[in-house]
Protein backbone atom coordinates (compact mmCIF):
# COMPACT_ATOMS: atom_id res chain seq x y z
CA UNK A 1 0.00 0.00 0.00
CA UNK A 2 1.62 3.27 -1.09
CA UNK A 3 0.98 6.87 -0.10
CA UNK A 4 -1.26 7.78 -3.03
CA UNK A 5 -3.69 4.90 -2.60
CA UNK A 6 -3.96 5.69 1.12
CA UNK A 7 -4.88 9.31 0.34
CA UNK A 8 -7.42 8.20 -2.26
CA UNK A 9 -8.99 5.68 0.07
CA UNK A 10 -9.18 8.24 2.90
CA UNK A 11 -10.69 11.04 0.82
CA UNK A 12 -13.05 8.56 -0.83
CA UNK A 13 -14.40 7.35 2.51
CA UNK A 14 -14.61 10.78 4.20
CA UNK A 15 -15.04 13.30 1.40
CA UNK A 16 -16.52 15.94 3.75
CA UNK A 17 -14.31 15.44 6.81
CA UNK A 18 -10.89 15.24 5.11
CA UNK A 19 -9.42 18.32 3.47
CA UNK A 20 -6.05 19.43 2.11
CA UNK A 21 -4.85 15.85 1.82
CA UNK A 22 -1.41 15.81 0.23
CA UNK A 23 1.47 13.47 -0.45
CA UNK A 24 4.72 14.98 0.81
CA UNK A 25 6.98 12.05 -0.03
CA UNK A 26 6.55 8.29 -0.52
CA UNK A 27 6.60 7.86 3.25
CA UNK A 28 4.89 11.01 4.52
CA UNK A 29 1.32 12.14 3.91
CA UNK A 30 -0.74 14.80 5.65
CA UNK A 31 -4.38 15.76 5.92
CA UNK A 32 -6.71 18.02 7.85
CA UNK A 33 -9.68 16.43 9.51
CA UNK A 34 -12.91 17.95 10.77
CA UNK A 35 -12.75 17.84 14.58
CA UNK A 36 -16.10 16.09 14.97
CA UNK A 37 -15.00 13.18 12.72
CA UNK A 38 -11.57 12.56 14.30
CA UNK A 39 -12.59 9.35 16.04
CA UNK A 40 -14.35 7.86 13.01
CA UNK A 41 -11.40 8.69 10.76
CA UNK A 42 -8.99 7.06 13.21
CA UNK A 43 -11.19 3.98 13.40
CA UNK A 44 -11.19 3.75 9.61
CA UNK A 45 -7.40 4.23 9.48
CA UNK A 46 -6.88 1.45 11.99
CA UNK A 47 -9.37 -1.02 10.56
CA UNK A 48 -8.95 -0.53 6.81
CA UNK A 49 -5.57 1.10 6.18
CA UNK A 50 -3.37 -0.78 8.71
CA UNK A 51 -2.41 2.37 10.67
CA UNK A 52 -1.89 0.52 13.95
CA UNK A 53 0.57 2.79 15.71
CA UNK A 54 -0.26 6.21 17.13
CA UNK A 55 3.15 7.90 17.51
CA UNK A 56 2.09 11.13 19.19
CA UNK A 57 -0.67 13.60 19.93
CA UNK A 58 0.35 17.22 20.34
CA UNK A 59 -1.00 20.72 19.98
CA UNK A 60 -0.05 23.90 18.15
CA UNK A 61 -1.23 27.40 19.01
CA UNK A 62 -1.95 29.96 16.27
CA UNK A 63 -3.08 33.14 18.05
CA UNK A 64 -3.25 35.25 14.85
CA UNK A 65 -5.69 32.82 13.25
CA UNK A 66 -7.42 32.38 16.64
CA UNK A 67 -7.02 28.63 16.27
CA UNK A 68 -5.53 25.66 18.06
CA UNK A 69 -4.47 22.60 16.13
CA UNK A 70 -4.30 19.03 17.39
CA UNK A 71 -1.70 17.00 15.50
CA UNK A 72 -1.80 13.21 15.37
CA UNK A 73 1.11 11.26 13.94
CA UNK A 74 -0.07 7.82 12.95
CA UNK A 75 2.16 5.12 11.50
CA UNK A 76 1.91 1.49 10.55
CA UNK A 77 3.75 -1.74 11.19
CA UNK A 78 2.88 -3.04 7.69
CA UNK A 79 3.78 -0.16 5.38
CA UNK A 80 6.27 2.72 5.74
CA UNK A 81 3.82 5.63 5.38
CA UNK A 82 3.41 8.05 8.31
CA UNK A 83 0.26 10.15 8.36
CA UNK A 84 0.17 13.61 9.93
CA UNK A 85 -3.45 14.22 10.79
CA UNK A 86 -4.40 17.70 12.00
CA UNK A 87 -7.62 19.14 13.34
CA UNK A 88 -8.37 22.86 13.60
CA UNK A 89 -10.20 23.97 16.74
CA UNK A 90 -11.50 27.39 17.81
CA UNK A 91 -9.23 28.98 20.40
CA UNK A 92 -11.96 30.05 22.85
CA UNK A 93 -13.59 26.60 23.16
CA UNK A 94 -11.21 23.87 21.91
CA UNK A 95 -13.04 20.56 22.11
CA UNK A 96 -12.44 17.34 20.20
CA UNK A 97 -13.57 13.76 20.54
CA UNK A 98 -11.05 11.56 22.36
CA UNK A 99 -9.48 8.76 20.30
CA UNK A 100 -8.68 6.58 23.30
CA UNK A 101 -11.33 3.98 22.27
CA UNK A 102 -9.37 3.50 19.02
CA UNK A 103 -5.75 3.94 20.13
CA UNK A 104 -5.46 3.21 23.85
CA UNK A 105 -2.02 4.81 24.12
CA UNK A 106 -3.56 8.20 23.32
CA UNK A 107 -4.62 8.35 26.96
CA UNK A 108 -1.50 10.03 28.35
CA UNK A 109 -0.81 12.00 25.13
CA UNK A 110 -4.23 13.60 25.39
CA UNK A 111 -3.81 14.33 29.08
CA UNK A 112 -0.56 16.14 28.38
CA UNK A 113 -2.03 18.06 25.45
CA UNK A 114 -4.89 19.02 27.74
CA UNK A 115 -2.70 20.36 30.55
CA UNK A 116 -0.35 22.26 28.22
CA UNK A 117 -2.85 23.71 25.70
CA UNK A 118 -6.23 23.45 27.36
CA UNK A 119 -7.73 21.30 24.61
CA UNK A 120 -10.69 19.37 26.03
CA UNK A 121 -10.89 15.76 24.89
CA UNK A 122 -14.51 14.71 25.15
CA UNK A 123 -15.27 11.25 26.58
CA UNK A 124 -11.69 10.78 27.73
CA UNK A 125 -11.64 8.13 30.51
CA UNK A 126 -9.41 10.10 32.91
CA UNK A 127 -8.82 13.69 31.82
CA UNK A 128 -6.59 15.17 34.53
CA UNK A 129 -3.09 16.71 34.47
CA UNK A 130 -0.26 14.27 33.78
CA UNK A 131 3.04 15.97 34.70
CA UNK A 132 2.00 19.43 35.85
CA UNK A 133 0.62 19.99 39.36
CA UNK A 134 -3.12 20.44 39.74
CA UNK A 135 -2.69 24.11 40.72
CA UNK A 136 -1.28 24.96 37.30
CA UNK A 137 -4.42 23.77 35.53
CA UNK A 138 -5.90 26.69 33.62
CA UNK A 139 -2.59 28.42 32.91
CA UNK A 140 -1.99 26.46 29.66
CA UNK A 141 1.77 27.07 29.62
CA UNK A 142 2.49 26.21 26.00
CA UNK A 143 0.01 28.69 24.57
CA UNK A 144 1.71 31.69 22.97
CA UNK A 145 0.00 34.23 25.24
CA UNK A 146 1.14 32.49 28.46
CA UNK A 147 2.56 35.17 30.77
CA UNK A 148 4.51 32.96 33.21
CA UNK A 149 7.34 32.50 30.72
CA UNK A 150 10.14 33.52 30.95
CA UNK A 151 10.30 33.08 34.70
CA UNK A 152 12.78 35.65 36.07
CA UNK A 153 12.86 34.62 39.74
CA UNK A 154 16.16 32.67 39.66
CA UNK A 155 18.80 34.53 41.68
CA UNK A 156 22.12 32.72 41.87
CA UNK A 157 22.68 31.98 38.21
CA UNK A 158 25.91 30.08 37.73
CA UNK B 1 -12.93 23.93 73.66
CA UNK B 2 -10.74 21.37 71.94
CA UNK B 3 -7.59 23.43 72.51
CA UNK B 4 -8.25 23.81 76.21
CA UNK B 5 -8.74 20.09 76.61
CA UNK B 6 -5.54 19.35 74.76
CA UNK B 7 -3.58 21.67 77.04
CA UNK B 8 -4.97 20.00 80.13
CA UNK B 9 -3.94 16.55 78.99
CA UNK B 10 -0.41 17.81 78.25
CA UNK B 11 -0.13 19.23 81.75
CA UNK B 12 -1.33 16.04 83.37
CA UNK B 13 1.26 14.05 81.37
CA UNK B 14 4.02 16.42 82.47
CA UNK B 15 2.89 16.03 86.09
CA UNK B 16 2.97 12.27 85.81
CA UNK B 17 6.55 12.40 84.57
CA UNK B 18 7.59 14.55 87.50
CA UNK B 19 5.91 12.26 89.98
CA UNK B 20 8.20 9.27 89.38
CA UNK B 21 10.07 8.88 92.67
CA UNK B 22 13.85 9.03 92.60
CA UNK B 23 14.05 9.93 88.91
CA UNK B 24 14.98 13.35 87.52
CA UNK B 25 13.18 13.73 84.22
CA UNK B 26 14.11 16.03 81.41
CA UNK B 27 13.51 16.34 77.72
CA UNK B 28 15.96 15.13 75.11
CA UNK B 29 16.53 18.61 73.71
CA UNK B 30 17.72 19.78 77.15
CA UNK B 31 20.53 17.21 77.14
CA UNK B 32 21.20 18.08 73.52
CA UNK B 33 21.45 21.81 74.25
CA UNK B 34 23.65 21.20 77.27
CA UNK B 35 26.06 19.02 75.30
CA UNK B 36 26.42 21.68 72.61
CA UNK B 37 28.20 23.93 75.10
CA UNK B 38 30.69 21.25 76.19
CA UNK B 39 33.70 19.52 74.66
CA UNK B 40 31.53 16.42 74.20
CA UNK B 41 30.06 18.04 71.10
CA UNK B 42 33.44 17.78 69.38
CA UNK B 43 33.37 14.04 69.89
CA UNK B 44 29.78 13.83 68.69
CA UNK B 45 30.63 15.88 65.62
CA UNK B 46 33.63 13.64 64.93
CA UNK B 47 31.24 10.70 64.91
CA UNK B 48 28.70 12.49 62.76
CA UNK B 49 31.17 13.63 60.15
CA UNK B 50 32.45 10.10 59.72
CA UNK B 51 29.04 8.59 59.07
CA UNK B 52 27.45 10.81 56.45
CA UNK B 53 24.98 8.37 54.95
CA UNK B 54 23.24 9.91 51.98
CA UNK B 55 19.85 9.16 50.56
CA UNK B 56 19.80 7.54 47.12
CA UNK B 57 17.27 9.83 45.61
CA UNK B 58 18.34 10.66 42.04
CA UNK B 59 16.33 13.44 40.44
CA UNK B 60 18.04 14.06 37.11
CA UNK B 61 21.20 13.30 35.21
CA UNK B 62 23.30 14.29 38.27
CA UNK B 63 21.67 11.30 39.92
CA UNK B 64 23.71 9.02 37.67
CA UNK B 65 26.91 10.60 38.98
CA UNK B 66 25.55 10.30 42.50
CA UNK B 67 24.93 6.57 42.07
CA UNK B 68 28.37 6.19 40.49
CA UNK B 69 29.84 7.85 43.58
CA UNK B 70 28.13 5.30 45.76
CA UNK B 71 29.50 2.37 43.75
CA UNK B 72 32.66 0.41 44.48
CA UNK B 73 35.05 2.31 42.23
CA UNK B 74 35.24 5.45 44.38
CA UNK B 75 35.06 3.54 47.67
CA UNK B 76 33.38 6.32 49.64
CA UNK B 77 33.21 4.02 52.67
CA UNK B 78 36.64 5.31 53.64
CA UNK B 79 34.92 8.64 54.45
CA UNK B 80 31.95 6.92 56.03
CA UNK B 81 29.75 7.92 53.09
CA UNK B 82 27.29 5.15 52.34
CA UNK B 83 24.23 5.30 50.10
CA UNK B 84 20.98 4.40 51.85
CA UNK B 85 17.66 3.65 50.24
CA UNK B 86 15.43 4.95 52.99
CA UNK B 87 15.17 8.56 54.18
CA UNK B 88 14.89 7.23 57.74
CA UNK B 89 18.43 5.82 57.55
CA UNK B 90 19.97 8.86 55.92
CA UNK B 91 21.83 11.91 57.22
CA UNK B 92 22.40 13.78 53.97
CA UNK B 93 19.92 14.63 51.27
CA UNK B 94 21.47 15.43 47.90
CA UNK B 95 19.25 17.59 45.70
CA UNK B 96 20.58 16.24 42.45
CA UNK B 97 18.56 17.91 39.76
CA UNK B 98 15.85 20.38 38.86
CA UNK B 99 12.94 20.47 41.31
CA UNK B 100 9.65 20.66 39.47
CA UNK B 101 6.59 22.17 41.05
CA UNK B 102 5.01 18.74 41.12
CA UNK B 103 8.02 17.11 42.80
CA UNK B 104 8.57 19.74 45.51
CA UNK B 105 5.91 18.36 47.93
CA UNK B 106 7.46 14.89 47.70
CA UNK B 107 10.95 16.30 48.29
CA UNK B 108 9.75 18.21 51.35
CA UNK B 109 8.14 15.05 52.66
CA UNK B 110 11.38 13.08 52.23
CA UNK B 111 13.22 15.85 54.08
CA UNK B 112 10.74 15.70 56.93
CA UNK B 113 11.06 11.90 57.12
CA UNK B 114 14.81 12.13 57.73
CA UNK B 115 15.76 12.11 61.41
CA UNK B 116 17.96 14.93 62.70
CA UNK B 117 20.85 15.68 62.49
CA UNK B 118 20.52 16.09 58.73
CA UNK B 119 22.19 18.11 56.01
CA UNK B 120 21.45 19.07 52.42
CA UNK B 121 23.87 19.19 49.52
CA UNK B 122 22.92 20.99 46.31
CA UNK B 123 24.43 19.08 43.41
CA UNK B 124 24.60 20.49 39.90
CA UNK B 125 23.58 23.72 38.23
CA UNK B 126 19.91 22.71 38.05
CA UNK B 127 19.42 22.65 41.79
CA UNK B 128 21.55 25.76 42.39
CA UNK B 129 19.86 28.07 39.92
CA UNK B 130 17.66 26.06 37.57
CA UNK B 131 20.46 25.31 35.11
CA UNK B 132 19.16 25.15 31.55
CA UNK B 133 15.62 25.38 32.96
CA UNK B 134 16.13 28.68 34.81
CA UNK B 135 13.29 30.40 32.94
CA UNK B 136 10.92 27.45 32.92
CA UNK B 137 7.30 27.61 33.98
CA UNK B 138 7.36 24.32 35.87
CA UNK B 139 10.58 24.36 37.93
CA UNK B 140 10.99 25.78 41.43
CA UNK B 141 13.71 28.43 41.61
CA UNK B 142 15.90 29.41 44.62
CA UNK B 143 15.97 26.08 46.43
CA UNK B 144 18.25 27.62 49.09
CA UNK B 145 15.22 29.49 50.46
CA UNK B 146 13.41 26.21 51.08
CA UNK B 147 16.14 23.96 52.50
CA UNK B 148 19.15 24.78 54.75
CA UNK B 149 21.81 23.99 52.18
CA UNK B 150 25.39 23.57 53.37
CA UNK B 151 27.33 22.81 50.21
CA UNK B 152 26.74 23.81 46.60
CA UNK B 153 28.51 21.69 44.00
CA UNK B 154 28.42 23.39 40.57
CA UNK B 155 28.84 21.41 37.39
CA UNK B 156 26.65 19.96 34.70
CA UNK B 157 26.86 17.29 35.98
CA UNK B 158 29.70 17.40 38.55
CA UNK B 159 32.13 14.51 38.51
CA UNK B 160 31.97 11.99 41.36
CA UNK B 161 35.25 13.47 42.60
CA UNK B 162 33.52 16.83 42.93
CA UNK B 163 30.74 15.24 44.94
CA UNK B 164 33.29 13.58 47.24
CA UNK B 165 34.98 16.96 47.66
CA UNK B 166 31.59 18.41 48.55
CA UNK B 167 31.23 15.78 51.25
CA UNK B 168 34.70 16.65 52.57
CA UNK B 169 33.70 20.33 52.71
CA UNK B 170 30.61 19.32 54.65
CA UNK B 171 32.78 17.32 57.06
CA UNK B 172 34.98 20.39 57.58
CA UNK B 173 31.90 22.49 58.28
CA UNK B 174 30.61 19.98 60.81
CA UNK B 175 33.97 19.87 62.61
CA UNK B 176 34.10 23.70 62.61
CA UNK B 177 30.50 23.78 63.99
CA UNK B 178 29.43 26.00 61.11
CA UNK B 179 26.99 23.65 59.40
CA UNK B 180 23.39 24.65 58.96
CA UNK B 181 22.07 21.21 59.92
CA UNK B 182 22.65 21.86 63.63
CA UNK B 183 21.79 25.01 65.56
CA UNK B 184 24.64 26.19 67.75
Amino acid sequence: MDARTIIQSLTGAFSEAISEAEVESPVRIRAYVDGSFAKEVCQYLKDSLQFDHLCSVCGVDYPKRNELEVVYHIASYDHPVVLTLKARLPRDSPEIESIVPVYWNANWYERETYELYGIMFKNHPNLKPLVLPEEMLGEWPLRKDYEGFPNRTARNLV
Amino acid sequence: MGEVKAKKTNESKANQEEEIPGVITTTTSAIHNFLKKTKAQDLINWGRKNSLWFMTQPMGCCGVEMIATGCAHYDTDRFGIIPRNSPRHADVMIISGYVTKKYLPALKRLWEQMPAPKWVICMGDCSISGGPFYESYSTVQNIDELFPIDVFIPGCPPRPEALIQGFVELQNKIIAKKDRGTEY
